[in-house]
C-alpha cells in the first residue's frame, strides 16, 4: 500500500460515523453482553467462588420442578393443537372451497387484533366464572362448577385459539404460493381432492410447518399471560414461576436459574430449526406460476362436516372478540355479570377515557413507551443494517450481526432478568447510575427484545437494494450520509415505518416483558388489564380493560391493514 | 496521430488473495467508442470500476491524458457513469434524477434547471416525462435518463456498463442505435462494456477483446471479426467452423495447414457455389440438414471423414439445396484461419 492509498483511506474517515459506531458497540456491550453474562455470575459465583447453591434450591422446589414439567406438557401439546387449528384454518379459507370463506377468514384474523395478556382477558371475560359463555353452560346444566375454565385444559384451549396467527400469516402465504399446474397435473392422473392435499399441496408446506411448530413450542415454552391468568395454583409454568420467584431477594438466584433453563431450551431448538432451514424449501420449477384456484369437496358428507368444523371455529374465534366489544358498551352490572337488558348500554366507559385522568394515564403511558421503543429500535436497525450492507463479509459486519441476534436466542424473560439484576446498582458502564425502576429500563427492554425481528425485515430491505443506485450516487459525487438520506432511506422508508407501526402495536399491550420492568407509578396498558383479572378487581378496572382491549384491537387492525391489507392489494 | 486520452499502464488487481487483473495495459483515444469485450468474469467491467474509481488497483497507474488519477476521488474523475441496470434512484422523477449530482455540487438552481431541460432536450426527453417517477418509463426512455444524468455533469468519458443486457432482443437493436447516435451527437470518449459480439462489432470503433484477466486483441471490429488474433478471439466472435485434422491430411488443405497448427474458417466462407481467384481449394461435401431463415438458409455438411462444417447462403428466391445433395464446396486460403496448437486439448 503506498502512501498516496494511505493518505486516501485515512482522509475518508468520516468521524461522525466513528461516533455512531462507538454508540453502537456500546449499546451492544452494555446492554445485550453485559446483563447477560451478569446473570450467569449471579446464579453460580456466591461470595466470589463458584457455587451451585441455585441448581440444588431448584432441584429440592417442588413449585419449581413442577413449573417445568408443566411448561414442558404445554408446549408439546401446543404443537400439536395449534399445528391442527392453524392447518384447518388456513386450508379452509385458502385451500377448500367453503361458502362465507370471508366471513370465515374475518373471524380467523382476529387473533392478530390482540396479543398476550388482552387475549388472556378477553377469554377470562368469556369463559370465567361470570362469562357469557359459562352462563350459557349453566342454564343448560345446572350443576356445573362455574369455576371450570382454569387449568391445563383453559391454558390449552386459549393459547391454542390464539397462537394461530403465525399459521394464518406464513403458511397462509406459503399455500398460496403453491403452484396450481402440480394440483391440475395430479388431478389429470386420477388423484382425488385429499390425496392432492396430502401428497402433493402438505409436504410443499413442509418446512414453513415445522419452522411454525417449534416457534409455538418456543411460545408454549415461555408463555406468561395465559397461565397467569387461567392456569390457577395446579397448573404453573416456567415463565410466571420466574415472575413470583424474581420478586423475592432470598430466591432471586432461583428466578435467574429458570430463565437461564428457558433460554438453553430456546438456543437448542432455535439451532435444530436452522439446520432444518438450510437444507432449503422446495423450490418450484415452473417456469410459469398459476394462482391457486380454490379446491371442490365433492364428497357431500365430507363438506357439510369441513364447513361445520369451518364454522364453529370462526364461533370460538369470534366470541370474545365480540363479547368484549358488545360489553364495553354497558354499564358495570352489565359487565360484572354478564347479562345485557336494553338499559344496559352506555358510553360512559368511553367518557371515561377522556376524562378520568386515572383511566387515561395507563394508555398514555403505554403509547409513550411504545413510541420510544420502536422508534429507538428502527433507528438502531436503520443504522446497524447500513453498516452490515456496507460492510458486508468483513468480521465487523459478522459480530455485528451476532451481537445483535443474542435477543433471539433469549427469552424476554431472561432477558429482563438480566436488566434488573445488572443495573440494580450503578454501573460505570451506564454512567454509574441504577437503571432498574426508571423509565429506561423499560424502554430497553422494549428495543432491546424487537431487535431481530426489526433487523431482519430492515436488513432485507437493505439487502434488496440495488448497490449500483450507492455507486451511481458517489460517481456523481455525493458523499455516503447524503446518498443514506436522499437515496437510500426514501427507498427503505415504507418498509421500516410498517416495521415500526407493527412494533409500536406489540409494545402498546406488552405484558411479559413489562411485568419485570415497569416504574410502579406508571402502569402500563398490559400490567393494568392483568390486574383486573384479578379477583379484587373493582368493577370500574375491569370496565376501562374492555374498553382499552376494544381502543387496542382497533389500533392494531388499522395498523395491520395498512402494512399487510393494503400492500397486498397494491401488488 | 491522435494521443491516448486515457491510459492504463501495468495495472494489478487483486480481491484478496485472487489476482484479477494482471499487468494490463491499454490506450483509449479521445472521441472513440470504445468496448470492452468477453465472457463473464473476465475482468471487463473490473476494468471500467476501476477507471471510474470503484476499485482500487494494487498496482500500475491510470493516466486521463497526462495526469495520474489511479488515486483521485470518484467524483473528481469526470467519468459518467451508466450502469447496468440504470441505476436511477427510484424515489425521485426524472428530472430530479437528472438534477442529483449538480445538487450534490450545490450549483444554483437556475444553472441546474437550465442544464437539466437542456440535456433532456438532446437526449429526447419530453418535458412531460421530466415529472414522471422513473418506474413510470419505458426501458429506452430509462436508459436516456441514465445518459442524461452522466452527460449533465459534462465528463470528459462516458462509462456504460452492460446497459443493453437486461432487455429484449428487438429493444436492444433499437436502443444500440439511439446510443450510437448520441454518442455521435455528443462527441464524447465512450467506453462500453458488453459479453455481446454483436453489439460490440456494431457500436464500436476499436474492441479490447477480454479473456480470463487479460487482453486477448485490441483492434477495429473489422481486425477483431477477420484477423482474430488469438484462438479464443476467433471463438468467441462470430460462428466459426474448426476444420477437422483429418479432414485436412486427407485434403488439399493439407499443403497450406502446417503440422501442429488448429485451423478455423469462418461459416459464411464456406461457399457452396464457385468463387473465382486462385488459392481457391475445392472439397466434397453431403448436405446432411438445412435450417431455413428466410433471409438465408444455414446448412450442415458432412465433410469426408465424416466431419461436418456449417455454412450459411443468402437465399436468392429459388430452391436451395436439399438435404441429402452431394456437392462441392469452395474455400479461399487466405480466409482460413490458423493457430498454434495450446495445451488445451488442440
Amino acid at each position: 500500500m503506498n502512501v498516496q492509498t494511505l493518505k486516501n483511506k485515512f482522509g475518508s474517515i468520516n468521524y461522525g460515523q466513528l461516533l455512531l459506531f462507538v454508540l453502537i458497540a456500546w449499546f451492544i456491550i452494555a446492554f445485550l453482553i453485559f446483563p447477560n453474562l451478569n446473570v450467569y455470575q449471579e446464579i453460580f459465583f456466591k461470595n466470589g467462588s463458584f457455587s451451585l447453591d441455585a441448581v440444588e434450591k431448584l432441584l429440592s422446589s417442588k413449585r419449581a420442578m413442577n413449573s417445568l414439567t408443566n411448561s414442558f406438557i404445554l408446549a408439546v401439546s401446543l404443537m400439536i393443537t395449534v399445528n391442527v387449528v392453524g392447518i384447518a384454518l388456513v386450508l379452509l379459507t385458502e385451500y377448500f372451497d367453503i361458502k362465507g370463506a370471508k366471513i370465515l377468514k374475518l373471524g380467523f384474523f382476529t387473533t392478530l387484533l390482540y396479543h398476550g395478556v388482552v387475549v388472556a382477558s378477553s377469554y377470562k371475560f368469556a369463559y370465567g366464572e361470570n362469562g357469557l359463555v359459562t352462563n350459557v353452560l349453566a342454564n343448560l346444566f345446572p350443576s356445573m362448577d362455574r369455576g371450570w375454565f382454569h387449568g391445563y385444559w383453559a391454558v390449552l384451549f386459549v393459547m391454542t385459539f390464539a397462537c394461530t396467527s403465525n399459521h394464518i400469516l406464513f403458511l397462509g402465504n406459503a399455500i398460496r404460493k403453491v403452484d396450481y399446474q402440480t394440483v391440475e397435473a395430479a388431478r389429470g392422473m386420477g388423484a382425488g381432492a385429499f390425496y392432492i392435499l396430502w401428497r402433493v399441496v402438505l409436504p410443499v408446506l413442509k418446512p414453513t410447518i415445522f419452522a411454525l411448530t417449534i416457534l409455538t413450542f418456543l411460545t408454549g415454552l415461555g408463555a406468561m399471560s395465559a397461565p397467569l391468568i387461567l392456569g390457577g395454583p395446579e397448573f404453573q409454568t416456567i415463565a410466571p414461576m420466574i415472575l413470583t420467584f424474581s420478586k423475592s431477594q432470598t430466591s432471586k438466584d432461583l428466578a435467574a436459574l429458570l430463565a437461564l433453563v428457558l433460554g438453553l431450551a430456546t438456543i437448542i431448538l432455535l439451532t435444530i430449526m436452522i439446520q432444518f432451514e438450510k437444507r432449503g424449501n422446495y423450490m418450484s420449477v415452473s417456469k410459469v406460476k398459476s394462482a391457486l384456484v380454490k379446491q371442490k369437496i365433492n364428497n357431500k358428507f365430507a363438506n357439510v362436516v369441513v364447513h361445520i368444523i369451518g364454522y364453529v371455529l370462526f364461533l370460538i374465534y369470534i366470541t370474545p372478540v365480540a363479547l368484549i366489544l358488545l360489553f364495553s358498551f354497558t354499564d358495570a352490572k352489565s359487565i360484572s355479570t354478564s347479562t345485557i337488558t336494553w338499559d344496559s348500554f352506555t358510553l360512559e366507559n368511553y367518557a371515561r377515557l377522556f376524562t378520568s385522568m386515572s383511566a387515561l394515564k395507563p394508555y398514555l403511558v403505554s403509547v409513550l413507551y411504545a413510541a420510544a421503543g420502536s422508534i429507538g429500535v428502527v433507528a438502531l436497525a436503520l443504522y446497524a443494517s447500513r453498516i452490515l450492507h456496507k460492510y458486508k463479509n468483513s468480521k465487523l459486519a459478522l459480530a455485528l450481526e451476532y451481537s445483535l441476534l443474542i435477543p433471539w436466542i433469549l427469552p424476554s424473560t431472561l432477558i429482563a432478568i438480566g436488566l434488573v439484576m445488572a443495573f440494580n446498582i450503578p454501573r460505570l458502564i451506564v454512567g454509574n447510575t441504577v437503571l432498574t425502576g426508571t423509565h429506561w429500563i423499560v424502554i430497553l427492554g422494549y428495543v432491546i427484545i424487537h431487535i431481530p425481528f426489526t433487523m431482519r425485515m430492515v436488513k432485507a430491505s437493505f439487502f434488496s437494494l440495488d448497490n449500483n443506485l450507492e455507486d451511481a450516487a458517489r460517481n456523481m459525487g455525493a458523499r455516503p450520509f447524503y446518498t443514506f438520506r436522499r437515496v437510500l432511506l426514501p427507498i427503505v422508508l415504507p418498509s421500516t415505518l410498517a416495521v415500526l407501526a407493527l412494533n409500536f402495536i406489540k409494545i402498546l399491550d406488552d405484558y411479559d416483558l413489562t411485568v419485570f420492568l415497569y416504574h410502579p407509578v406508571y402502569q402500563t396498558l398490559g400490567v393494568v388489564i392483568k390486574n383486573s383479572t384479578d379477583a379484587e378487581a373493582g368493577i370500574i378496572a375491569r370496565a376501562m380493560t374492555l374498553v382499552y382491549s376494544v381502543v387496542l384491537m382497533v389500533m392494531s387492525g388499522i395498523t395491520m391493514y395498512f402494512v399487510y391489507g393494503r400492500g397486498s392489494k397494491e401488488k | 496521430m491522435v494521443s491516448a486520452l486515457i491510459t492504463f499502464k501495468d495495472i494489478q488487481i487483486h480481491f484478496g488473495s485472487f489476482h484479477a487483473i494482471k499487468n494490463f495495459n491499454l490506450e483509449i483515444k479521445e472521441g472513440e467508442f470504445f468496448t470492452f469485450l468477453g465472457p463473464s468474469g473476465c475482468g471487463k467491467t473490473t476494468i471500467l470500476r476501476t477507471l471510474a474509481g470503484f476499485i482500487s488497483p494494487s498496482g500500475g497507474n491510470i493516466f486521463l491524458k497526462d495526469k495520474d488519477i489511479t488515486h483521485v476521488p470518484i467524483e473528481k474523475r469526470g467519468i459518467g457513469m451508466v450502469f447496468q441496470n440504470y441505476a436511477l434512484f427510484p424515489t425521485m422523477t426524472v428530472y430530479e434524477n437528472i438534477a442529483f449530482g449538480m445538487k450534490v455540487k450545490k450549483a444554483a438552481r437556475s444553472a441546474i434547471d437550465a442544464d437539466v431541460r437542456d440535456i433532456a432536450r438532446k437526449v429526447d426527453l419530453k418535458e412531460e416525462q421530466l415529472f414522471k417517477k422513473v418506474s413510470e418509463l419505458s426501458g429506452g426512455q430509462q436508459q436516456r435518463v441514465a445518459i442524461a444524468r452522466a452527460l449533465v455533469l459534462k465528463p470528459s468519458i462516458l462509462a456504460l456498463d452492460e446497459p443493453l443486457s437486461n432487455l429484449d432482443a428487438k429493444l436492444r437493436v433499437q436502443l444500440r442505435n439511439e446510443l450510437k447516435e448520441l454518442q455521435k451527437q455528443f462527441g464524447i470518449t465512450t467506453i462500453y462494456v458488453t459479453h455481446d459480439q454483436e453489439e460490440a462489432l456494431t457500436l464500436s470503433d476499436r474492441i479490447a477483446v477480454f479473456n480470463s484477466g487479460n487482453l486477448e486483441q485490441v483492434g477495429t471490429p473489422y481486425e477483431i471479426y477477420n484477423h482474430s488474433r488469438t484462438e479464443f478471439v476467433c471463438n468467441f466472435i462470430g460462428d466459426i467452423n474448426k476444420i477437422d485434422p483429418e479432414l485436412i491430411e486427407s485434403s488439399p488443405l493439407k499443403a497450406h495447414v502446417p503440422p501442429g497448427k488448429v485451423a478455423y474458417i469462418r461459416n459464411e466462407k464456406v461457399n457452396l457455389t464457385p468463387i473465382p481467384g486462385d488459392d481457391v481449394v475445392r472439397l466434397k461435401a453431403k448436405i446432411v440438414d438445412r435450417e431455413y431463415y428466410g433471409l438465408y438458409s444455414k446448412y450442415v455438411l458432412e465433410m469426408g471423414g465424416g466431419s461436418r462444417m456449417k455454412t450459411i447462403e443468402k437465399e436468392n428466391g429459388q430452391i436451395g439445396f436439399e438435404v441429402g445433395t452431394e456437392t462441392d464446396v469452395y474455400i479461399r486460403l487466405a480466409d482460413i484461419m490458423q493457430y498454434d496448437r495450446t495445451e488445451r486439448g488442440n
